[in-house]
């Protein structure tokens, strides 16, 4: 078998805007899903049955579907639903959106409800409205149970970026998919593409490791 | 005993209960329990597990919300919206089975959590009001400590403090000591005995017969959510006018 390592090489700027564009439709989606996620959250915990109907419904239906077909769904229905044409990275960000908010939703929540109801009580009892006791007494102490969660959600979103590649966004998985399809070079291509994901990967990993040691077990 | 001989008889009293009814589902969680508190008065509600003392108590300051009848605090009833009962909290000091301590807070931040965000009083003062109460639970060097570091009496000793640092009217303590090691009962149970004896009205749900024999100057006990008999100490512990109480006594080993 012939290999041709210097085809990575030579397409390294089709990578290298690929890794880009991972990196930012990542970055993107958090900071989207995570204000979403509160959102859904506190939709959630309301008194009001509507709000906390609607946004059970969200999450249910989000978190239950494959996100490849979220994306596809994404591309091909909602244009035609909503009347609006967006560009595939603007697709593709609003599919992983969706499928992210749902699930930092059911973290916020699961965070939230894991502080004790005696804590919002302690602070009620000192007459603090609901609100003081939750931004200084539940949220501080939420925190640091949904952080590892949160990075670790992270991590999954950086790869899981890769299934927008089926509507052409050119991320990393696409532009290297695209050299392999015109360069023939398939074990080479596939290689250097997770080797890229790796290197780009491992550390988050690692940070995620660390975030879990230092939050996952405290009180 | 005639009314009029109970302490704090001649002032109004600042708590009363009237018919109040309480049902979680089902449970009759509280049935008809009428009751007063008098100025200066500590209460002790004594009875078995699930007998309705603790659901009077969270009653009190409205954690928990009852069903019918009327809980009238300083002569006025407890208000239904929120925004007015917060005031209302404010005036009344609560100690928990659990201690319920902020984890994430340093001992003189509990202590000054209520000044600073409900009184909005200034950092200084908090601190100043704090350390003394710290001083007066004995705890003055824990200050810079965090909840997880303190043994289980040297948390509820804070809680006290922390519950004082709003200056309140009455302190409602439930099950204070009942989550802790036995050693560690005697120092907070003696922090509540200097409380009572600077003459803070307090109401007090326990199982600490000795602490109520001693402390209390009215005692009431309960059943299955009813009040089945209510006197001083004198008379509960010593004579018992109902059947009913004797039996629960002598559950405990109380021999008078």
């Amino acid at each position: 078998m012939n290999l041709d390592w210097n085809v990575v090489w030579q397409h390294r700027g089709a990578l290298a805007e690929g890794a880009e564009v991972t990196v930012l439709l990542t970055l993107l989606t958090m900071a989207i899903a995570i204000p979403g996620g509160v959102l859904l959250a506190l939709m959630r915990l309301s008194k009001s049955r509507l709000l906390s109907g609607a946004s059970a419904a969200f999450v249910e239906l989000f978190r239950n579907l494959p996100l490849i077909l979220v994306v596809y769904w994404a591309y091909y229905v909602m244009p035609v639903l909503s009347g609006l044409e967006f560009s595939a990275f603007t697709t593709g960000l609003i599919a992983l959106s969706l499928n992210v908010s749902a699930y930092n939703s059911e973290t916020f929540r699961a965070g939230i409800a894991s502080i004790r109801q005696g804590q919002t009580e302690a602070a009620l009892s000192l007459g603090m409205s609901q609100f003081q006791a939750m931004r200084q007494i539940v949220f501080p102490q939420a925190a640091s149970r949904i952080l590892p969660v949160l990075a670790s959600t992270w991590v999954s979103l950086f790869k899981d970026t890769s299934l927008v590649s089926v509507i052409a966004v050119g991320d990393l998985a696409y532009n290297a998919m695209q050299v392999r399809a015109q360069t023939y070079r398939v074990l080479e291509m596939l290689t250097a593409m997770a080797a890229i994901y790796w290197v780009m990967g491992y550390p988050q990993a690692k940070l995620v490791d660390w975030l879990h040691r230092k939050y996952g077990i405290s009180e | 005993m005639t009314p009029s001989g109970r302490k704090g008889g001649d002032t109004a009293p600042v708590l009363t209960y009237r018919n109040v009814r309480k049902l979680f589902g089902q449970f009759v969680a509280l049935n008809d329990v009428s009751m007063q508190v008098n100025r200066g008065e500590v209460v002790c509600l004594i009875g078995p597990s699930g007998s309705g003392k603790s659901t009077l108590l969270r009653c009190t300051n409205a954690l928990t919300r009852i069903d019918g009848g009327e809980v009238r605090f300083d002569g006025e009833p407890l208000p239904p919206d929120e925004q007015r009962m917060r005031k209302i909290r404010q005036r009344m000091g609560m100690v928990f089975q659990n201690f319920e301590l902020f984890p994430h807070k340093t001992v003189l931040a509990n202590v000054t959590s209520g000044p600073l965000t409900v009184l909005r009083m200034r950092p200084e003062d908090a601190r100043r009001r704090a350390e003394a109460l710290l001083d007066k639970v004995g705890l003055a060097d824990k200050a810079a400590a965090y909840p997880a570091n303190l043994s289980g009496g040297q948390q509820q000793r804070v809680a006290i403090a922390r519950a004082l640092a709003m200056e309140p009217e009455v302190m409602l303590f439930d099950e204070p000591t009942s989550a802790l090691d036995p050693e560690t009962i005697g120092e907070v149970l003696n922090v509540m005995k200097k409380l009572a004896e600077e003459g803070m009205t307090m109401i007090v749900v326990t199982h600490e017969m000795t602490f109520a024999r001693r402390v209390a100057h009215w005692v009431v006990v309960f059943e299955r959510g009813g009040i089945i008999e209510q006197g001083p100490p004198a008379q509960i512990f010593d004579a018992p006018q109902v059947d009913r109480t004797r039996d629960f006594l002598g559950h405990l080993g109380w021999s008078g």
